[in-house]
């Protein structure tokens, strides 16, 4: 340790002023934060309404919906991350497994909990339970079904029937709770999902498409991807709140998140584009060829060939590019006055109980906590993906 | 105009055709810009046959045997491929390329898929096996050519030699009844080449008809029914490996054995 020290910190002079000043500002910022967190801060904003920013001014009896809606998302995710082919040569133990699901669950788990004793609140503490159980029980199906002789189709109708539900119980939440009283977490999440979900398979088919040999296609998919890249997402956002209305009668005009949607889906997938097409360019010709030699399709070539190969080698991209899908949901709060985290965040400092005394900061460190776990969850989970699917292949 | 002269050449060839011409090959051109890679090739092949293509580098020996199963489009000229002449329609590709198998100079494995899977992708998607069907043909395969124990690792972790042995594997699971091999053993190291020629020359003596572009001229001498040598995007001199080797006629010829041998 000492040792260790006097080589990396104190090795000569300038090493040793640098030390000491970047060890004092460091000392200093973490002190304060310390100070903000355990002594200073006033919490109790966040306990008081935590209900409110999570899932808005959601009705209580219907909050069953959303425990349901997350838990088949969670199934969902699970089950597609569990690796549908992955051959298993050594199946894990027990002991190993709920080890392996600490170690990427903990984090979500830990905030959870955290949550749930910071609520005391019955809706809350069901809400986390949900979360965390779902995730422990999607995980153990996902593994429990590779070594199952009933493999591959019912592996595939287990994930559309989950990719579905969702979708569903969103549908059927907002149809039954009227569209202003969910708001807080739940719709950046949903936000972040649904978004995913739709912009992956457009990303692909741009990709394809401006890799194609039809000119038509290959104009069109170009002409698509540098126009949305060349608009910022927020005058996208602001331009989907109020020019609807030139193409839709305002009677029926889609309500805000439909437009948020609509537009993080359409913006994301001309990135991921991109991404996914610097990924096909990264395979070889010879592989095409190799397929081509066999007398495989050209549609069964890319697909079952160049496709996989190339989103393999882009995962860090992709996943990056969802990463900040996930964090600009709330720009569509500020856009298209959805009543998203953000927006909760500022609207309870200016309740009565609270107003004029500064607590923003207490708010914004709340907010930015759930984006962080959210992204860093996602993060850890691309790596682990890559790892995975890179074992004895590069 | 190119498929008027197609529908006469096919017509024509085909009562020229003698039984045992498998492949037939008529004044092809082949040009990359300004570069002619291949000048006026005539050759046909018979079935069962084993043909040799030498040559030095660039001399489109390789682009020869690419343009039989349509990697790369010739521009005059045509090709037959057992009765199916080689035009643009993809149907005609399709069924030339069911009939071909290919082994390339870098096996070109698909390296996300197990060895196993990589030989049973051509019969399940093209041939329409089953699952089972086609993973039994692969496992057979796999142990014709020795490393049935390699199936379930994925390509990167075979050494060169067993992945050439998997991509030849992965050709035959067609049944073609034409192998071309593309400088097979060029990208491996030296200990490893005889393996690849071994199975090479098994495959000949069980009677598959093939067209083997190689530097290898033991191999050619010894297994070769005939021998090509081209340069310069033509072919200079044809014949069995003894008159080619012991008893060149053109200059070309004995200059490029004599820098080689």
């Amino acid at each position: 340790m000492i040792t260790w020290m006097r080589r990396n910190l104190f090795r000569s002079i300038t090493d040793t002023i640098l030390t000491v000043i970047s060890g004092s500002i460091l000392g200093y910022v973490i002190f304060q934060v310390f100070q903000f967190v355990f002594i200073t801060g006033r919490w109790e904003i966040i306990q008081v309404n935590l209900k409110i920013l999570l899932v808005g001014r959601f009705p209580e009896e219907l909050m069953f919906l959303v425990g349901f809606s997350i838990l088949a998302t969670c199934f969902s995710i699970a089950s597609l991350a569990s690796g549908m082919n992955r051959p298993i040569d050594q199946p894990p133990t027990l002991a190993g497994k709920l080890w392996g699901l600490f170690q990427r669950f903990g984090l979500i788990i830990a905030t959870s909990a955290f949550l749930i004793v910071l609520a005391g609140d019955m809706a809350a503490v069901l809400f986390g339970a949900y979360v965390v159980l779902s995730i422990f029980a999607g995980r153990l199906f996902g593994i429990a079904r590779r070594n199952t002789p009933l493999k591959r189709l019912p592996g595939w109708l287990w994930v559309a029937i989950n990719a579905t539900l969702p979708l569903v119980l969103i549908f059927l939440t907002m149809g039954q709770a009227a569209l202003e009283e969910w708001g807080g977490f739940l719709i950046n999440f949903y936000l972040a999902v649904v978004s995913i979900a739709l912009s992956f398979p457009l990303g692909v088919m741009l990709a394809l498409g401006r890799r194609s040999t039809l000119p038509l296609l290959r104009w069109l998919s170009t002409a698509y991807i540098e126009l949305i890249r060349g608009a910022p997402l927020f005058v996208l956002l602001l331009l989907a709140g109020v020019a609807l209305e030139f193409f839709i009668p305002a009677s029926i005009a889609p309500d805000a998140i439909f437009r948020a949607v609509t537009v993080f889906t359409l913006f994301t997938a001309a990135y991921l584009a991109e991404v996914i097409r610097g990924g096909l360019q990264s395979i070889p010709k010879g592989q095409a060829e190799a397929g081509k030699a066999l007398g495989l399709s050209t549609f069964r070539i890319t697909f079952l060939i160049t496709l996989p190969q190339a989103l393999r080698n882009v995962i860090p991209a992709q996943i990056g590019q969802f990463i900040s899908l996930f964090k600009d949901t709330t720009l569509a709060g500020v856009a298209l006055s959805v009543f998203d985290l953000l927006n909760v965040g500022t609207a309870i400092t200016k309740q009565d109980d609270y107003l004029g005394q500064g607590l923003i900061y207490e708010s914004l460190a709340f907010v930015g906590l759930l984006f962080w776990v959210g992204s860093y969850v996602m993060s850890r989970e691309s790596q682990r993906i890559e790892k995975k699917l890179g074992v004895g292949i590069r | 105009m190119s498929n008027e002269v197609f529908k006469d050449a096919s017509k024509m060839s085909g009562g020229r055709e003698s039984d045992d011409a498998i492949i037939v090959i008529e004044g092809v051109f082949k040009r990359f810009k300004d570069f002619e890679a291949l000048k006026n090739i005539n050759m046909q092949v018979g079935r069962k046959e084993v043909v040799v293509v030498i040559g030095p580098s660039g001399s489109g020996k390789s682009t020869l045997i690419r343009c039989i199963n349509r990697l790369e489009a010739h521009d005059d000229g045509h090709i037959l491929v057992d009765g199916t002449a080689l035009t643009t329609d993809i149907r005609n590709i399709q069924e030339i390329r069911k009939e071909t198998g290919m082994v390339f100079q870098n096996f070109n494995l698909f390296p996300h898929l197990t060895v196993l899977t990589n030989v049973a992708i051509g019969p399940r998607r093209v041939r329409g096996l089953s699952k089972s069907a086609a993973e039994e043909l692969a496992m057979e395969l796999l142990t014709r050519v020795k490393i049935p124990e390699q199936a379930d690792k994925f390509p990167a972790q075979l050494s060169g030699g067993q992945q050439q042995r998997v991509a030849l594997a992965r050709a035959l699971a067609m049944t073609p009844k034409v192998m071309l091999f593309d400088e097979p053993t060029s990208a491996l190291d030296p200990e490893m080449i005889n393996e690849v020629l071994d199975a090479m020359k098994e495959l000949a003596q069980d009677g598959m008809t093939m067209i083997v572009v190689t530097h290898e001229m033991g191999f050619a001498r010894e297994v070769a029914d005939r021998v090509v040598f081209m340069d310069k995007g033509e072919i200079v001199e044809v014949g069995t490996p003894s008159e080619i080797f012991d008893n060149p006629k053109e200059e070309r010829t004995k200059k490029f054995l004599s820098q080689i041998l």
